[in-house]
């Protein structure tokens, strides 16, 4: 397997409703600010893995539209569509591409446009975490008033909600805790010019003080629907060499999809366990991916992480499965401050989902955005400590598949 | 058989899912010069291929292009490539007969490299030929909406 790195990051600016550009003209954004940052033209580029969430916008297959725009005829190219991990699968797609030795340069082009849609997410593109909300409501026992509500403030709540609860009950976490995630969230944010929803000097105060949707995430807790697009151009040894003078390179990967499928689960005559908030799919994704990276403590080897966190209570029940504190003990470390820029584990810099998600595009940000910290390009975010190590989470499918990429300021040995 | 759109067995779509596209900036240009009549298609400053409606990357050499790459088309053009309806969606999810059959076709505009699809009336469908010569029919009141173009005729009626 060859090594690989990310040698040029593009994004458009996210927001609610970017309607002075269609779709392929948002995306042609993204790509056009990854090849100037790789300092390439298209005719370097030898194959393109793009992907959005099935469904949404209403176009059912985006990239035979929009590939004219993103210089897409005459090279090879895949779409990938895995629920929210989207991205986090194209992103490994680019890898994979590479790292096979079928191509020296590969595109990863990843993007939402939620205004298209009348609704919030898509009406049928909703389907797909409509489902895993109901499960939920039947597992556990959810008014049809409180199902509406969360799906009405982000689709995924109706999900999450069970998974912060139970989290909350093993870890002794409270809600301020989720105002705090939040708050630092929004803070971040506005340092990242990219990003959607900013907010300099929020308090957790300023969070508490929004409305209660479902026990215990409030209005203030919750992701915004972003418009927006990410590409990250991927390259082999000799040519990352070249082009870039700090590559980002892909040390580590993995993804799994496991017991957080409800239609796998126990009820069901599955092997999947109830607690939504165990999430063995991202320990074993975190767990392969370090072993392929060389590193064997996390804690003290990962420098910084990107965790995709729609909702406060993810960023630290992830940050346990990703093997960055103990068990349980994640909120303590964030109250410490060890996850601001100056901790030692800074995370979710760039304000991460819950500030910005443009949902196909949200988990290959997670990706771009710590290939921006090692090689030094992520401007007012950017981490003080050098970045030898990242570790970029990705969480989706029918809310149940994880992806888990490590990042390094070195190739893999 | 008594009605043709009885050998589709569509009665009613099961969801109506809504959205709301975003047409871009030089297709809202186009849209709005039809108030005018007047069609607008933009020429890639690079290799020179012409649009209609107009867009703003060229799709061959992937040249960015430029508002003051638009260029005004004329309502000129020869038939490419044709079908003829029989049935027609009653908006309702189910199909209905037509009174009279419709002829669409692909249309290459002078000075444009690529084809639209519009109505066409004024030509007997088993006459039809690729080839043949057409003109745009506008609305009479033109409102800055796609609905201003009715249909292509044959230039010579």
């Amino acid at each position: 397997m060859r090594n690989v790195a990310i040698i040029g990051c593009g994004q458009t600016k996210h927001s609610s409703r970017r309607r002075d550009v269609n779709l392929a003209e948002l995306v042609e954004e993204a790509v056009t600010n990854a090849l100037v940052d790789a300092e390439m033209t298209m005719d370097e580029v030898n194959a393109l893995v793009v992907g959005n969430m099935q469904g949404f916008g209403g176009v059912a297959q985006p990239e035979q539209w929009l590939g004219d725009w993103i210089g897409a005829p005459g090279k090879p190219v895949i779409r990938i569509a895995t629920g929210g991990t989207t991205g986090g699968s194209v992103g490994q797609g680019g890898y994979y591409a590479v790292a096979s030795g079928l191509y020296d340069v590969a595109l990863a082009v990843a993007w939402e446009k939620h205004s298209d849609s009348r609704e919030p997410g898509a009406t049928m593109g909703l389907a797909h975490v409509g489902i895993a909300n109901m499960f939920h409501a039947f597992n556990y026992g959810l008014s049809l008033k409180s199902l509406a509500a969360t799906a009405g403030v982000g689709a995924a709540a109706g999900v999450a909600v069970y998974q912060a609860r139970y989290y909350m009950h093993r870890s002794g976490c409270s809600i301020e805790h989720l105002d705090m995630v939040a708050a630092k969230a929004r803070r971040n944010a506005a340092k990242n010019k990219y990003a959607h929803l900013q907010w300099p000097d929020c308090t957790p105060e300023d969070i508490a003080k929004t409305e209660l949707i479902a026990y215990p995430f409030r209005y203030g807790h919750i992701c915004p629907a972003s418009d927006g697009a990410s590409a990250i151009v991927f390259a082999e040894e000799k040519i990352a060499v070249k082009k870039a003078k700090q590559p980002a390179w892909i040390k580590g990967l993995a993804s799994f999809s496991d017991e957080e499928n409800q239609l796998q689960s126990e009820n069901y005559g599955g092997v999947g366990v109830l607690d939504p908030s165990e999430q063995m799919g991202c320990r074993m994704s975190a767990k392969k991916a370090y072993k392929m990276a060389g590193i064997t403590d996390p804690k003290k080897e990962i420098d910084l992480a990107e965790i995709y966190q729609p909702f406060p209570s993810q960023e630290l029940l992830f940050a346990e499965k990703l093997g960055l504190f103990d068990e349980g003990k994640a909120w303590i470390a964030m109250e410490k401050g060890e996850t601001d820029i100056n901790g030692t584990i800074p995370t979710d810099l760039s304000g991460g989902v819950n500030a910005t998600n443009a949902i196909g595009s949200s988990a290959l940000q997670r990706i771009l955005e710590c290939a921006l910290q090692i090689m030094g390009k992520a401007g007012e975010h950017q981490a003080p400590k050098k970045i030898r190590n990242a570790v970029a989470h990705g969480w989706g499918g029918n809310t149940n598949y994880i992806t888990v990429t490590v990042l390094g300021d070195s190739p893999r040995r | 058989m008594e009605k043709q759109s009885e050998i589709i067995r569509v009665t009613g779509l099961p969801v109506a899912a809504g959205y709301n596209w975003s047409a871009g900036s030089q297709m809202e240009g186009f849209i709005k010069a039809l108030a005018k009549k007047k069609i607008m298609g933009a020429k890639c400053s690079k290799c020179g291929y012409t649009y209609v409606p107009p867009r703003s990357r060229c799709g061959k050499c992937n040249a960015k292009i430029e508002d003051k790459d638009l260029v005004e088309i004329s309502g000129k053009g020869s038939l490419v490539g044709y079908t003829t309806a029989r049935v027609e969606l009653d908006g309702a999810g189910n199909f209905q007969d037509l009174k009279k059959p419709k002829m669409i076709g692909a249309i290459k505009l002078e000075g444009s490299d690529s084809t639209i699809f519009m109505p066409i009336e004024g030509i007997d469908p088993k006459k039809a030929k690729e080839g043949m010569k057409v003109k745009v029919q506008w609305r009479e009141k033109a409102k800055g909406e796609l609905a201003d173009i009715v249909c292509f005729k044959p230039e010579k009626s």
